[in-house]
């Protein structure tokens, strides 16, 4: 069995009484793209700069590729490239200058591949770091990281400050990885991001991994989106078993089922449907089904539109 | 946690009546003013200490008398200080030796802080965001000034409530017209130099080009002005100064205040001219474009180390060119100094004291290479600092998240930071025989040498206690080494005049050096100084091996 890219084992971190990260357990496989998706404050960055040797953990203890991330930081780093959701480069150094001076000091770089990708991000390595706009630094960061070719690429929101052209630049960057075989550990909010690119999802919330695995899996877990358009006044569906939430607004239902949906057919059946549309949640509403009020667990709510309901 | 910053019943959000307008003015004045109190109680302190020094050292007409003969006519020391004039009585000796060391002290604190309070405040992109609010280029820069010029107050007021504890006691006897109107000339020089700060804040394009052509112009006036001092003949370079015009106002002894004029015209033009230019530039841009386009060089940008030597160079160059001229000076005007008080009985006691044995041009370079020192034991908290802001910046969790340890990262800086101490030393001391060689004087080349290496000792203690403050509490590093420094300033240079407790005196890094090469140096002392500051770095390593990075 292979040496996983990433492994934590009760990875904790406290900042005097504020607990940024508790009992982290996770396991990135070589070759994997993890996407890590949860909210400002919910221990995404401090995960990372644990994984990095940036900050000591305040328990447990993490690996890369079986390097201890304290012990071993150096070595662990000639395996990784970072790229930082905020550039901060030196200003008196053109981008040509940085991304040689960063490949040096990284000890490998892929030379062609670096001017495949400065063409890719469409930047001009002779202006002065000074000079770039906040998106061109971190084109800078994105292409010495890539460029190195490293084992496990650990990116943290690497696309703030990119237009959506760029955007796609970065997502067939990280296909390109995937088919080398290297390992992505990406933290970001751009859903659509981590919907397209990872493999696997784990989701933080308050410090504390609260859901992992693939988005089938998190699917199945969630509810099912369910749209109901009636002939004529709509039936009470709330309490048939599995809805979960009902929301009327005219002829329409919404409704919001979790498990199987027989029961709820049953309940339909003779009702004057006119339409019904089914379908699994997008990444956006296993997200906020994370994070809206009251936290992940699931409530029956049965509302109005118009009533102040909704999410 | 919102409720703390929600506006209370029938209140307005417009910082709770505070005119939006002043925002920046106040933002400016809050920092100005922190560091020119900070200042302010330096120069105080300084002002009471040297104060009570002369009048417990110097009580009879004759002793007066004889300083007045050892250093009335002393070149060396009139180039350094400015002319000694009736230096017999505490007023002259108080506007010979304050206005010459402390509006030094003052323009460097005017062109360090307004460069930072203006170009840095830019770089660092915050200005964008005041200038977002309810105001114009021009506005923000005169309100900005305007800050300065609370900060500069903050200066004034501190400093002159300690010429005023000085100066109001019989034994000194000025009235408080006499000590307030001393304090202005003191912070003159810090005024002009605020002012110039400002406008080359407009002119260069970073906080550091405009701090460098401020330095160049501070160094240009100090220059004209000891070129005034040294020679009668020459006299008249000192209204080409700055510096001079504030010598010339003789505040204690017979006051000129129209030597104040030129001063106040010129604070007044520079800082009408840099409203006019950040009224006229695009926020960020300079009046003097620099290069953003340039074809890459990559000549050291192959490690940790090589970025290091390659961003530290231009500032690096600068600097040890600026010691070893400084050097070279003193060297070529030692033998007059020598020639002015031979046959002084009070200069060979002074000499004495201080272990010296060697001829009196040694004595005159052994005793102003302890300023020599000062200067190196700055670079060294500058190094400080320069290495915490690197971490500080985020610059460089850019090296440490590659193969880069910090053990070795904080090593290398602070090797190369040691080598500059050492160069600057070494150069300083051939300067100086280089200078002295061309007057005859008699002094030997490897004497110099050894006299220019025995005053980096301090420089290397005051970087191993940043280092051990580097790994232990960051973000207090500079501020820690700073008021050391100060302290060490401070009791060297008034607690040796009053006779105070050796364990204070102790307490200073600078005590612990002797004036060579008035006498050989102590190289003893030299490796313990040495080891503590190689202690201190050992253990800030080790320490920041174990702390979490920091950025700002």
């Amino acid at each position: 069995m292979s040496v996983p890219a990433i492994r934590a084992e009760g990875l904790s971190k406290r900042y005097g009484s504020a607990a940024a990260l508790t009992g982290l357990d996770l396991e990135v496989a070589e070759g994997e793209i993890l996407g890590c998706l949860g909210p400002n404050g919910a221990g995404k960055t401090t995960t990372i700069r644990l994984l990095l040797g940036l900050a000591r953990p305040t328990a447990g203890r993490a690996e890369i590729f079986g390097l201890d991330c304290q012990r071993q930081a150096v070595e662990a780093h000639r395996r990784l490239s970072f790229v930082p959701g905020e550039a901060s480069l030196w200003p008196s150094l053109t981008g040509a200058e940085t991304l040689h001076l960063l490949g040096r000091v990284q000890g490998r770089v892929d030379a062609a591949y670096r001017g495949e990708l400065i063409d890719r991000f469409a930047l001009d390595p002779s202006k002065k770091v000074r000079a770039y706009s906040k998106g061109n630094r971190q084109k800078v960061l994105l292409i010495a990281a890539l460029s190195a070719r490293p084992d496990l690429l650990v990116l943290d929101e690497p696309t703030s400050g990119l237009d959506p052209l760029m955007e796609q630049a970065f997502r067939r960057s990280v296909q390109e990885a995937r088919e080398a075989g290297q390992t992505v550990f990406l933290s970001s909010h751009i859903l659509s991001e981590v919907e397209a690119l990872c493999d696997r999802v784990a989701i933080l919330r308050q410090g504390r991994l609260v859901e992992i695995g693939t988005l089938a899996e998190m699917r199945h877990l969630s509810a099912l989106s369910v749209d109901v358009t009636f002939g004529g006044a709509p039936p009470d569906l709330a309490g048939v078993p599995g809805v979960t939430r009902a929301v009327t607004d005219g002829p329409h239902v919404h409704l919001e089922v979790h498990g199987s949906v027989g029961p709820l057919l049953q309940a339909l059946a003779g009702t004057g449907v006119r339409e019904l549309i089914s379908r699994e949640p997008s990444l956006e509403e296993l997200f906020l089904a994370h994070y809206g009020p009251g936290g992940a667990a699931p409530e029956l709510t049965a509302t109005r539109a118009g009533a102040g309901a909704g999410r | 946690m919102t409720g703390l910053l929600a506006p209370g019943p029938g209140r307005d959000l417009s910082l709770a009546g505070r005119a939006p307008g002043l925002v920046i003015a106040r933002l400016v004045f809050l920092r100005a003013a922190r560091s020119g109190a900070a200042w302010g109680l330096v120069f105080g302190l300084f002002i009471i200490l040297q104060t009570l020094g002369y009048t417990s050292a110097y009580k009879t007409p004759a002793s007066r008398a004889g300083l007045e003969r050892a250093y009335g006519n002393n070149a060396g020391l009139n180039a350094l200080l400015g002319q000694a004039r009736d230096i017999g009585t505490i007023a002259g000796w108080a506007s010979w030796r304050f206005v010459g060391i402390l509006g030094v002290l003052g323009a460097l604190w005017g062109l360090l802080t307004s460069t930072r309070l203006l170009r840095g405040e830019e770089d660092a992109g915050r200005y964008d965001l005041l200038l977002a609010g309810q105001t114009t280029r021009r506005r923000a820069a005169a309100q900005a000034v305007a800050g300065l010029g609370a900060g500069l107050l903050a200066l004034f007021i501190v400093t002159a409530a300690g010429t005023i504890v000085a100066g109001l006691p019989a034994s000194a006897g000025f009235t408080i017209g006499q000590c307030l109107y001393f304090s202005v000339t003191l912070v003159a020089s810090a005024a002009v130099f605020l002012a110039i700060g400002a406008l080359a804040s407009q002119l260069a394009s970073t906080r550091r080009a405009a701090a460098a052509v401020t330095g160049a112009i501070f160094a240009i006036a100090f220059a004209l002005r000891m070129a005034a001092d040294s020679d009668q003949h020459l006299h008249w370079l000192v209204w080409l100064s700055p510096l001079g015009w504030v010598e010339e106002s003789r505040p204690l002894t017979s006051p000129d205040p129209a030597a104040l004029l030129p001063v106040l015209l010129l604070a007044a033009i520079v800082i009408a001219m840099t409203l006019r230019l950040a009224g006229s530039r695009d926020l960020g841009a300079a009046a003097i474009r620099g290069r953003d386009v340039s074809r890459p060089h990559l000549t050291l940008l192959g490690s940790a180390a090589g970025l290091a030597v390659r961003l530290m160079r231009p500032a690096a160059i600068v600097w040890l060119l600026t010691t070893a001229g400084f050097a070279l000076l003193l060297g070529s005007i030692a033998q007059s100094s020598a020639a002015d008080v031979t046959g002084s009985r009070e200069i060979q006691q002074a000499i004495s004291r201080l272990g010296g044995h060697g001829s009196v041009a040694a004595a005159y370079l052994g005793l102003t290479f302890l300023t020599l020192s000062s200067l190196i034991a700055l670079a060294a908290a500058g190094q400080v600092g320069a290495i915490r802001a690197e971490e500080a910046s985020g610059h460089l969790e850019n090296l440490l998240v590659r193969p880069v340890s910090r053990t070795s990262w904080l090593a290398g800086r602070l090797a190369l930071s040691a080598v500059l101490l050492i160069t600057a030393g070494v150069a300083a001391g051939l300067a100086a025989w280089a200078g002295a060689a061309g007057q005859h004087s008699g002094l030997r080349l490897g004497s110099l040498a050894a006299a220019g290496l025995n005053t980096v000792p301090p420089g290397l203690f005051l970087l191993g206690l940043g280092a051990l403050m580097l790994g232990a509490w960051p973000r207090r590093a500079s501020a820690a080494v700073y008021g050391y420094l100060a302290w060490s300033f401070l009791t060297e240079f008034a607690g040796g005049i009053i006779h105070t407790s050796h364990w204070l005196l102790d307490t200073s890094v600078f005590f612990q050096l002797v004036p060579a090469p008035a006498t050989s140096p102590d190289w003893q002392s030299a490796a313990i100084l040495t080891g503590l500051g190689l202690f201190g770095s050992v253990l800030g390593a080790i320490l920041l091996a174990r702390r979490d990075e920091h950025a700002a």
